[in-house]
Parts: structure tokens; sequence; C-alpha cells
């Protein structure tokens, strides 16, 4: 058995992306004496907040109420969402913003210098902050800045936390951490966990996610037995490159910009697509099946990708799409060689966020005692069935920031940790990955496994959706979770061989695919992002709660969680 | 859409198996409108799963993909193979020690990025419920450039006194520093010029510009460090007429 | 193809827990046209060191009495100097060129409240300043004012 080191501190964070890092701050001022481990599989200024463009929600002026912001967000999600976490959210949000800009954030201002605020998609009034068009860039760059005066915070950065580690009373009370550099495991041991390692949009094709999005902490909590909360709800993002999938932000609609069909019809407003005068600002799932709708009526345009639609922003002019929308123009000019001030962006729906996830309660705490999540990994659930554009950052610091003041108090009642036991499942982890690195005897190839899941869930679980074709992509999700046990990997390194760790990424993948699928398969109506095309209407008598999906040796099973209801009640949605 | 075949030359160092780096020679079909990663993954994908290289957004903004290409660094998402012809060479960051194939060191950066205090100093910060601070477009502008860096480490595979004097604190570490110098919300200038003024010294800096030249986000480093030089000057000597507490 | 740059360069502090491989510079790096202005524009530093020489001696010569002077002066006219001097001069102004061009990005952005002004009229205001003092100098050296 391999040799493993210890590491001790009181609370660990996997992902040091916008809801990582957020909560390392939280500890680390909650309290000073504590040791806060930070442990990423990429240097946090990597991590994939990094892209996020629009903005940030938060009441901030005067003509916008709470009452406004919540009950937006609450009809954005279908009314999926639970409402005492939306109305803490709304609560929490204008401070958590004002934190960060405490912290030096570069926000856009106002001629009188306070912050500038833009409209987004599905808010009824302008309560989105932002930083021209690179909030994300901006809000992980301070985040990690930052964190970097706070000497209890211990980074360990390029490390694959591959398995929880689960103490002998059941409780979640460290990590096994493959350190990517040497090739060796450590053993991180704390009194809790926090998973915030963002979502999984990496098992479709065509996502504005980058590599990293693999799914991990939700893969790490689902195989011991924690829920996955309504993971069918897949946002696709209306406006994305074709081939890339590159992110062209909803700011873009948000300063005015038209989405035009192959005849240069505004189609939003010419048809009835749900959206009624809102237009373009339109809820993100209305828009992205009005453009498909729109594709398949023959209206769209053909490509070397595939059929998209315009987005047309020149009547905005040179000057206000070089101050408000700089970082567009470039992505259109290196990625499509069009520049939006002469021409207009080819887009079509690409998949963009999850708003399912691992379940946890408003405390951001999960069944299992010790393990926390937040941010794109947890399910809380803020966004219910559809995620309204700006309000998953500022989830990422309220939430954050809330499970670690909570993780904070936990911990001060956990005594000692018997780590004896913990140490032995980080050794087993760790001879489990020296058998897979370079494991030649097996027969499937990583790339071609990768490939057929992004085939069976694009052809399953798109914009629309369908019973039997959500059942064929189930079979064939749970077939390749079969034939991931059987890869066979070449690189033998021990040294940054990063073949393994795409391997360990591809197992967490498709049982994250698998969940979804299952999911998706179990509501059999349509609500916020899920559209089953044998259900077309929402069941608010049959299906108005949350998709419990956890795991089991013979399959996903599922189960029923209820929606926390509030003072709005359920109503028809549209705009 | 029309495919050529290229051949890529990668530079490869496992430090179990190689004395030095090597080079292996890779022959792939690419797409017109492919960048230099595409083929990069398609190497690791198709035909060599064991070659190793950081990358993640594809959209030149989480700046892991940093590479020399034929000679020069470049951001391997965000440049387009049709610029090349025939033979491609990759290698990692000049500049920077090997750890893996196309991965380098980065600790070093962090060292140095550490010790300019990239965040906010202030004496007493604002509660959240007192609200932000109001910032005029014009004091935004001071710094807004010098924030835009994403770390991407490009400059410092340029610069020719990085090359050469390893205490050097570097273009995008002066840059941040800077940009923190020149938010009206951060008091912490004076400790950060005196920083700029020790071992590795911004005045080490001798007008290259090949800084500016290579950053993909348009920083203009060059211009920070020039800036921080004058105001580590200043800073000095407002610290000779007014010792401590001055500032 | 690359050589190795300095074996410590981008070293940290704490060595990490693998062995790497030295870092590199690319074979050619002094090839492009970027670079060879860069190298011969630190490079007039030498040619400086000469001028200052001759002004050395100069000074010298200066202390040794009128004779000695006269005769170090004397012997500036020989074509030699003269062209010496003459590419002394252009380095100067390749140096002073190349200087002012970095000059408007180099200035802090914010001289207090005030807004610097636009690129062309720093230009100007550079260029005027050094044709003046270069003026007045030369008047003063060639005994025109303060004879």
């Amino acid at each position: 058995m391999s040799a493993i080191d210890l590491y001790r501190h009181d609370i660990i964070i996997v992902g040091g992306g916008g809801a990582g890092l957020r909560a390392a701050i939280a500890a680390a001022e909650a309290d000073p004496s504590q040791s806060i481990a930070l442990v990423s599989k990429v240097y946090p200024m990597r991590s994939h907040t990094v892209s996020a463009e629009g903005g940030a929600a938060a009441v901030a002026r005067a003509d916008d109420t709470l009452e406004m912001h919540g009950y937006d967000t609450v009809k954005g999600s279908d009314f999926l969402g639970d409402q005492h976490v939306i109305e803490y959210f709304v609560e929490e949000a204008p401070k958590e913003l004002t934190l960060l800009e405490h912290w030096g954030l570069p926000f856009s201002r106002n001629e009188d210098g306070t912050v500038a605020t833009r409209a987004f998609g599905g808010m009824t009034t302008k309560r989105t902050w932002y930083a021209a068009d690179k909030i994300g860039f901006h809000m992980l760059h301070t985040l990690f800045q930052t964190s970097l005066k706070y000497d209890n915070i211990v980074r360990y950065d390029e490390h694959f936390v591959s398995k929880l580690l689960i103490a002998n009373d059941g409780s979640c009370r460290g990590v096994a951490a493959h350190d990517i550099r040497t090739g060796e495991m450590k053993a991180i041991i704390g009194k809790a966990v926090m998973l915030t390692t963002g979502g999984g949009g990496k098992i479709f094709p065509f996502t504005t996610n980058g590599m990293i999005k693999t799914g991990d902490g939700m893969a790490l909590a689902y195989r011991e037995g924690v829920p996955l909360k309504d993971m069918e709800f897949v946002q696709y993002h209306p406006t994305g490159l074709p081939g890339t999938g590159i992110l062209i932000t909803e700011a873009t609609r948000g300063e005015g910009g038209y989405l035009t069909n192959k005849d240069g019809e505004r189609f939003l407003v010419e048809r009835d697509y749900g959206v009624g005068s809102k237009a373009e600002l339109g809820p993100r799932d209305m828009i992205s099946r009005a453009i498909v709708q729109e594709i398949e009526a023959g209206r769209g345009l053909s490509g070397p990708y595939g059929d998209y639609v315009n987005l047309d922003l020149r009547h905005l002019g040179e000057a206000k799409i070089d101050e408000r929308l700089p970082f567009v123009r470039l992505l259109g000019r290196t990625y499509v060689g069009v520049d939006p001030v002469k021409d207009p962006l080819p887009i079509r729906p690409v998949v963009h966020y999850m708003m399912g996830g691992v379940d946890t309660d408003i405390d951001c705490a999960t069944q299992l005692s010790g393990l926390y999540a937040a941010g794109e990994t947890a399910c809380v659930s803020l966004n219910g069935a559809n995620r309204l554009g700006s309000n998953s950052l500022t989830e990422c610091l309220v939430f954050g920031a809330r499970g670690a003041r909570h993780m904070t108090q936990y911990a001060k009642s956990i005594g000692q940790i018997d780590d004896k036991a913990l140490v032995e499942q980080a050794k087993a982890e760790a001879d489990r990955i020296d058998q897979l690195r370079g494991r030649q005897k097996g027969g499937e190839k990583l790339s071609e496994i990768r490939r057929k899941l992004n085939e069976a869930m694009e052809s399953g679980c798109g914009v629309y959706r369908q019973q039997d074709t959500m059942k064929a992509c189930l079979q064939d999700v749970s077939q390749l979770r079969g034939r991931v046990a059987d890869l066979q990997l070449t690189d033998p390194s021990r040294v940054f061989n990063t073949e393994v760790i795409a391997a360990l990424e591809l197992a967490n993948m498709v049982d994250v695919a698998e969940a979804l699928a299952a999911s998706a398969l179990s509501r059999k109506e349509s609500r916020g992002a899920h559209t089953c095309k044998d259900y077309p209407h929402r069941d608010d008598q049959n299906y108005l709660y949350h998709t419990m999906c956890t795991f089991s040796p013979s399959g996903p099973v599922i189960g029923k969680k209820d929606v926390t209801l509030g003072h709005w009640e359920p109503e028809e949605r549209k705009y | 859409m029309r495919e050529v075949t290229k051949t890529f030359v990668l530079t490869r160092f496992d430090p179990d198996q190689d004395e030095a780096p090597r080079t292996q020679e890779y022959k792939v079909p690419v797409r017109e409108d492919w960048k230099v990663l595409d083929a990069i993954n398609f190497i690791k994908d198709e035909i060599d799963p064991s070659v190793s290289h950081r990358w993640s957004c594809r959209m030149a903004v989480c700046g892991s993909c940093g590479m020399m290409v034929n000679g020069e660094p470049k951001l391997t998402c965000k440049t387009a193979l049709s610029d090349y012809g025939d033979r491609v060479e990759i290698e990692p960051l000049a500049n920077f020690p090997i750890v893996r194939d196309l991965v380098v060191e980065l600790e070093g950066f962090m060292d140095k990025f550490k010790s300019v205090k990239p965040w906010i100093v202030r004496a007493k910060q604002k509660a959240a419920e007192e609200g932000t601070y109001r910032q005029s477009t014009e004091e935004l502008s001071a710094f807004k450039q010098f924030s835009m860096c994403i770390n991407c480490m490009l400059c410092y595979s340029a610069c020719p006194v990085v090359a050469n004097e390893p205490e050097f604190i570097g273009p995008a570490a002066i840059a941040l520093g800077h940009r923190y110098n020149m938010d009206s919300r951060d008091e912490g200038a004076s400790e950060r010029n005196q920083r700029f003024r020790e071992e590795g010294t911004v005045f080490s800096c001798s007008y290259a510009n090949e800084c500016s030249e290579v950053c993909p986000k348009d920083v203009d480093p060059a211009a920070a460090v020039n800036q921080a030089k004058f105001n580590a000057v200043i800073d000095w000597a407002k610290g000779l007429v007014m010792p401590k507490g001055g500032s | 193809m690359s050589r190795p740059a300095h074996p410590h360069a981008m070293a940290p502090k704490t060595p990490g827990k693998t062995r790497t491989a030295p870092p590199q510079i690319p074979a050619s790096w002094w090839s492009t046209s970027r670079m060879r202005a860069y190298l011969a524009f630190d490079a007039t530093g030498f040619v400086y060191l000469l001028v200052g020489f001759l002004a050395i001696r100069l000074v010298w010569a200066l202390g040794s009495g009128q004779g000695a002077y006269d005769s170090a002066l004397g012997a500036l006219e020989n074509p030699i100097y003269i062209v010496w001097n003459v590419f002394a001069l252009l380095c100067v102004i390749g140096v002073g060129v190349r200087f002012f061009r970095l000059f408007p990005k180099a200035q802090p952005a914010r001289l207090g409240p005030a807004k610097p002004p636009p690129g062309p009229v720093i230009h100007a205001g550079l260029y005027l300043a050094w044709i003046g003092i270069t003026v007045l100098l030369s008047a003063i050296l060639a005994g025109g004012l303060f004879a």
C-alpha cells in the first residue's frame, strides 16, 4: 500500500471558484484561528467563474425592492424555487456585492460614482451590477486576490479530490486529494467539507462551459448516498457561438440587442413565444425554446456547425459596444470572424448552467453530516426549474458565505477526529488510482466514450425532450458506466499525468449524466427549462416537487422533496 | 470545411524518464478555423493521450493555455493555426522551469505576486451596510486596464530581464501591484512602492516593451512598470521629507 | 529550438516536489526586429561611455594648462573623432525618439485631479523642450550667451 501524507485542517473547501473562494474568506473572517484548506484541481484563477460576462444581480436602485427581485426569481424558477431561500438571497445580495466592491472589484459606474446597473432577462428593473462585460473575471480575481490576505487559508492547487473520506460514524471528515504534480495522494482531514466544484456542462457537446466543468463535486456526493436534486433542469443559454459554444452574454440583449431569423425578423416580437413585451429580455428557457422552434420551422440560417439565428448589435453603435461589450466584440472577431459592430453575430442555444445539484438546506448542509455544498454544485434551491441570468454569481457569494459561517459553527462542536479509518480510505483510493494509471489491459478509448456520452445527452436531454429519447439516453448512459470501468489508458507516468485525471473526470461525468437522465425521464410535465413534448404543460397538481435522485448499485432511485412555498402563489408563467 | 495536414513538434519531458526535454512530432489533420489548442487537444484525444498540457475556458480569459508557438509566447486557444505553415513547434513557456511536457512551474510567479500585496489595503474598511465607495469613471480608468490581467504569464516569457534576473518581480505582478496603487479605494501605495524598490526592483526594467507586445488582453504592463518607477521615486522622496506616517 | 535562460529564472522560493527541467528561451530570441532595436538601444550605452572618456580627456588636458588643452582640442579635429561624435549624436537621437515614444504611457495616468494631455500634445511638448534646450546649450557653448 502507498504511503499517504496526512494534512489536518478545520474545514476543507473543494473547488476554488466564486463560491469556494467566498466561503474560504468568510470562514477565515468568521474565525481567524481556524485553518481552512482550499483544494482545487486548477489554480483558482482558472476556475470557470472567470468566464461569466453579464453581471451579478442585487437590488440597488430606488425604484427596486427586495419583493420585486424575489418575485422575479420565483417566477423565473417556474415556482419550483424554495421561497425561504429566495427571500434570504435577495436580502443578502446587496450586502455581498457591496463587500465585493469594497474588496476592489472595478464595477462600471454611473455619473455620480455609484455602481451602474443594467437590464437583464426576466428582471423587471435594472438590478444587474456589471463591470463592462467581464463580471466573472473581475469577481474571481478580486476574490482570489483578497483571499491571499489570509494566512489561515491554505491552498492545495492542482489537487484532484477523487473521494470523500467518511468516518466510522458516517460523517464526512475529509477528502482524498490526488496531487496532480507528484502523482501522490494526500489525506486532507477536517471537521467539515464543502463542495464548490461547479456544474457538469461538459457532459453535453455544445456548452459554454470550460474543460474543467465535469461535475466532480456532484459525483463525489452522489456516490456517498447524498441525493442530487432537480438534475433534469439544465439551462440552455440562448446565445452561444456555434461550434465552440463560447458564451455571448445576455447583456448584449440587456443593452438592446435583437434576435433575428433568416428573414431579418425579430421573431420574439413577431410571434408569441410567451415572452410578451419583454421580447429579447425574456427568461432564458423561453428564448432558447423560441430559437429552436424558429430553426425547426425553417427560418434559421445554416453554417458549418449547424443551424443558427442572428444576434444583431449593429444599432447599438461602436461607442456603446466598445464601452459596455468590448469582450463580446473580441470574441466575435476571434472565434467566428464577425465584428458585431458591422455584422450580426451567429448564435444558438448552448448548455450553460445546471439548476440542479447536491441537495442542501438553506445553510448549505447536506444530509451527510459534515458535508456542505454551494454554488452551481448545490441545489439549495434558489433557481428552481430555470435560473435568471446574473443571479448565479450572487448566489455563489451569498451561499458560499452562509455555508462557511455555518460550517465554522459546526466545526466548533466537533471534537477530535479519529483519522485511522480515513487514512485507510485514502490509501485504498491511492491504490485504485495507481491501478488506473496506464491501464493497458482495458478495451475502451477515453475520447470515444466521452463522445458517445455527449451524443447521448444531446439527443436525449436537449432543449426539447421526449419520453422515448430520454429512455434511450438513460439506457445508453447506464451502459457507458460499465464501459468507463474498462478504459484503456496509455500513460503510466507519475508526474502531471492528465490522462488519469481525464479518466476520473469521465467517471464523474457519467454518474452525473445518469442522474440527470433518470430525473428527466421521471418528470412527466414541462416546467422551466425541462420541456417534454409528451407532456407540454406544467402540472402543479402532481409535479410541484423537487426531484431527488439517489445512487444505488442497480441504478438511480428517484424520489421527491417538497418545495418550500411562501407568499408567492404559483401562477401561470407569462411575461 | 477544408482540412490540411500539419506537423506539430511538441516538447516532451517526463522527469522520471527523461534526462532533459526532447521533442516528438505528430501529424494532425487541421480544420481551417482551428486554433493551436484544438490541434493539441486532437493529439491528446486521438493520437497520444500522454501529452500533458493545461487549458480550460478556450475563450482567452482563464489564462491556462500559454505556450511558445514557433518561438513566441501565445495563448493557444486564441491563436489561429491558419497563421502558421506546415510545421508548428510548440514548447512550454520560456523562462519557467518545466514540470512536464508543456506544463511549467507557476509557484515562482505566485511568490512574486503575493509579495506585492494584490488586495485592497485600508486602515479601516467600511461595513457592508454603509454601502459602496463612490468612484468616478475617471478614477476607474486610472487602473482599469491593469486589472484586466488574466495571469497567463506570456509577459514573463517575453521579458529579457525575467530571463536573466531571477529576483525581478516581473511585468504582471508589478502591473497588478500598480493597479491597486492607482485604485482610489486603496491606501496601501506606500507599502507597495517600498516593495517595488526592494529586491527584484521595478528599476530592473530596461524598456524592452516585449511584455506589452505579447499581452493578449492589452493590459500594457510596460506602462504599469514605468508608471510604477515614477511613483516609487516620488514615494521615496516623500519618505525623506515626511518620514513615517506620510502619504 | 531553445537555449538556457538563467538557471533560477522564475524559480519558486520553496522548491517543487518533482524535478523540473531548467528554464529555456527561444534560440533565435534576438532575431525579431523589435529585439534587435532593443539591443541596439541598450548597446548605445557603450557609445556614451566612449564619448565620456573623450570628455574626461579634455577636462584632464584643461587641468594641465592652456597648451595641453589647445592640443587636445586640435586632436579632436581629426575626421575619426568627428565621425564618432556624429554617430554618438545619432544614437542619442535614436534613444530619445524611442524614449519619447514610450513616454506617454509611462507617465502616470493622472497628476492629481488633472487629466494628462493627449499623446500628440505630449510628443510636441517633449520635442520642443528637447530642441529648445539643445539650442540654448549650443548658444552657451558657442559663446553666444554668458560669454
